[in-house]
């Protein structure tokens, strides 16, 4: 085996050292349409072969390149063509085809060639003769992805290039700007507002909204969602700029207060948003004793009347029964939006709510059918070992792979969910292209990511078949900050096709969509398990100012971040670094 | 995909060298072996290229970061000297002390009944007719879970 001829160098261009950062150079190059992508400096003999012939440098190619369906782009030659190499007559792993002559050269008599831009013909990438390594072009690969949707497509770029339908509403940012009272607004702070109960001087320094909240009787699971609900960020907004006020709720509602205060309690009319802001208001008080979230409970459970009971809920199936018991208290016409997944229809979905979008390709001839559904959080099965998505990378780097082999990530369960899944062979999908059912593959990725991102781990498994119902207690890691571009449909889709350079569906300027800047994320909240299925205890770390602390029923203790990275996490909450500020109403 | 099919041909080629055989047809084998090796080889690294040059892999850095962090905090964690772990609770950060139960009490607000905190679940459980043991007694009570209720 001859391997000593096979030297492949990485050079970023032909000015800057590979090692000292892609940060700078990103800045340098960025170009409009794809964030996500650096489009490196041409070498000198790539931007004169490209100045000799104008826009349709490869234009000829587009008509060379095949394509297997779901598979990558190669040159084509005549039928039954065997390439070889025009010096030597051999056919070595890597064979280039000039672009200005028909000569087929193999890698070591490429800088022999008189030209210099030539073509992989098993690959379809650009090779610079001179160089002696793999350049990229804009233009070239655009003409590549062309050939490949055509393949994909009923004769057109289907749902790869094209945006989901209209009915996802477009919705305006403006910049950020902080509000001052004038005049009038002071006069009406200072005789309608008074001080909050002053406590000690010590107890005023720790974060506003710090408080216990007492067990009822089993409800940790209770606790510690709504602990890690009233410090995110855009919720807690809201419901503390009295955005749902309850005494104009419960008017709509055709209730009349009275002085009757015991009467009222039965007239009023359910509202779980009203009963989340009587929370809110309590826990923001400034007194630190703990809350009792009693008529929370009541209300909650005449919400969700086949979770009441006293026995240990799943926390997670708390936090989407509470979310959903909100949405169902918004009328009815607002109530529709949800379906479109924009989150206009209530707080909980404007803070929650996201986008999948889920392909099913043919594996016959790559015809690819895609649908768009909301999403509340993302439920993710627990991944046995960390599959990150630079695996191929890792491979070489010794060190990440001795400390951490074997260890599950919060990365590594996101790869599993966005890996292109084959559909078992009962579950064969029509393809409009073929005319037939097809053995197909499915795909999941991220559309829009919501404002507040909740993962879900599946720690609980039931079997219905054999009756029983075990915990997972399996240690994840998961980060602190997050970037979740990789999983975006952008990402996934450019990944597909061979990581060309690409305008691909969710890059760019569509508001309604994810792009680079509103992919990372902080942690600010987690909720553990721990204990057995049956008889265990919820808590929640949160995160304030940096400094974390541990939600434990009625008690809050400060905790070290390191007591945070190795807890056993149950649901983790994201909150976008940046926060957009959207044009409200209409646009 | 195509990677997977060449590493099952590869496993069928190293089967069929190590099986006694003739010198010519062990030496093609092994030159076609290399041939298929070499191109997988060169899949990879013309992929990592890209994504490399691409900077499509730039928080490689900060995710390997993250795991030493936690790989880090997980030893410090399990070591038995640290306290700080599984300390049992003395007072919470406001100076506080909480018993095990629950002990505000306030009124109930399904039948206005004074009820402890730390029982209030069990006893709204049966005070709204929900649960399972309630459910029972409910059947043969019903009128005055009903009327509970409606109070």
């Amino acid at each position: 085996m001859k391997l000593q001829n096979l030297t492949l160098t990485t050079t970023m261009s032909s000015n800057s050292d590979h090692q000292s950062h892609l940060h700078r150079s990103y800045a340098s190059n960025q170009q409009q349409q794809s964030k996500a992508v650096i489009v490196p400096t041409p070498c000198s003999h790539l931007t004169e072969f490209k100045a000799g012939r104008g826009a349709t440098a490869f234009g000829k190619l587009l008509e060379g390149i095949r394509v297997r369906p779901l598979g990558r782009a190669s040159v084509r030659g005549e039928a039954f063509q065997v390439f070889r190499c025009g010096a030597c007559g051999k056919v070595p792993p890597r064979l280039y085809a000039c672009l200005s002559c028909d000569a087929v050269v193999c890698d070591v008599h490429a800088p022999d060639h008189e030209h210099e831009i030539a073509i992989d013909v098993d690959r379809a990438e650009l090779f610079c003769c001179s160089c002696g390594d793999q350049v990229y072009d804009r233009d070239f690969d655009s003409a590549v992805v062309m050939s490949q949707t055509a393949a994909a497509t009923l004769g057109g770029c289907n749902s790869l290039c094209a945006p989901p339908p209209e009915s996802l509403r477009k919705r305006r940012r403006v910049d950020y700007r902080p509000w001052t009272p004038d005049s009038r607004e002071r006069a009406l702070l200072g005789s309608h507002s008074s001080l909050l109960p002053g406590n000690n001087e010590d107890l005023s320094s720790f974060p506003v909204g710090l408080k216990g909240l007492n067990n009822l009787g089993n409800t940790c699971f209770m606790n510690s969602v709504l602990q890690a609900l009233l410090h995110t960020p855009p919720l807690r907004n809201y419901f503390l700029s009295d955005r749902h006020n309850g005494f104009v709720c419960q008017q709509k509602n055709g209730v009349n207060y009275n002085k009757n205060e015991r009467k009222n309690k039965n007239l009023q009319k359910l509202c779980l948003a009203c009963d989340t802001d009587a929370l809110f208001s309590a826990v923001f008080s400034g007194d630190r004793k703990p809350y009792s979230p009693a008529k929370f409970l009541y209300s909650w459970w005449q919400h969700a009347g086949n979770l009441a009971s006293y026995e240990q809920q799943d926390a997670h199936e708390f936090f989407i029964s509470m979310l959903d018991g909100i949405h169902e208290k918004v009328d009815k016409d607002e109530r529709k939006l949800h379906s479109q997944g924009s989150g206009a229809c209530c707080i909980a979905h404007r803070v929650f709510s996201g986008i999948l979008r889920s392909d099913v390709m043919c594996t016959a001839c790559g015809f690819t059918s895609t649908t768009y559904d909301p999403c509340i959080d993302i439920s993710l099965d627990l991944v046995p070992t960390h599959e990150g998505p630079t695996k191929t990378l890792h491979s070489c780097n010794g060190n990440a792979e001795s400390i951490n082999s074997g260890v599950s990530t919060l990365l590594g369960c996101l790869d599993r969910f966005t890996r292109p899944e084959r559909l078992g062979s009962d579950q064969k999908f029509f393809c409009q292209q073929c005319q037939v059912r097809q053995e197909s593959l499915k795909q999941m990725s991220i559309r829009k990511l919501p404002l507040v991102s909740c993962f879900h781990i599946k720690r609980f498994e039931h079997s219905p078949i054999r009756n029983m119902s075990r915990k997972v207690d399996r240690y994840m890691q998961f980060p602190f900050s997050l970037d979740m571009s990789p999983y975006l449909s952008s990402s996934i889709l450019r990944s597909r096709f061979g990581n060309r350079i690409f305008g691909f569906d969710g890059d760019g300027n569509d508001p309604d969509c994810s792009n680079e800047s509103t992919s990372e994320f902080e942690l600010f909240a987690v909720v553990t398990h721990r204990g057995k299925l049956d008889a265990g205890h919820y808590s929640t770390y949160l995160r304030l100012s940096n400094q974390w602390y541990k939600c434990d029923d009625a008690w809050v203790t400060e905790v070290n971040e390191n007591i945070v990275r190795a807890a056993q996490g149950y649901m983790m909450f994201y909150v976008q670094k940046m926060l957009y500020y959207k044009a409200s109403g209409s646009s | 995909m195509r990677a997977l099919i060449i590493l099952v041909l590869i496993t069928e080629f190293w089967r069929i060298m190590s099986a006694p055989d003739e010198d010519n047809h062990a030496q093609v084998a092994s030159h076609f072996f290399g041939e298929l090796l070499d191109s997988v080889i060169m899949d990879v690294a013309s992929e990592c290229h890209r994504i490399a040059t691409l900077g499509l892999d730039r928080n490689l850095d900060d995710e390997e970061e993250e795991l030493r962090l936690s790989a880090q905090a997980r030893a410090r964690v399990a070591d038995p000297s640290n306290s700080e772990a599984n300390s049992k609770y003395v007072v919470d950060i406001f100076g506080q002390t909480h018993p095990a139960v629950a002990s505000e009490i306030f009124d109930c607000m399904n039948c206005g009944r004074s009820i402890v905190a730390g029982r209030f679940a069990p006893h709204l459980e049966k005070c709204m007719g929900k649960g399972r043991k309630a459910r029972v007694k409910a059947t043969r009570s019903s009128t005055a879970a009903a009327a509970a209720q409606n109070r």
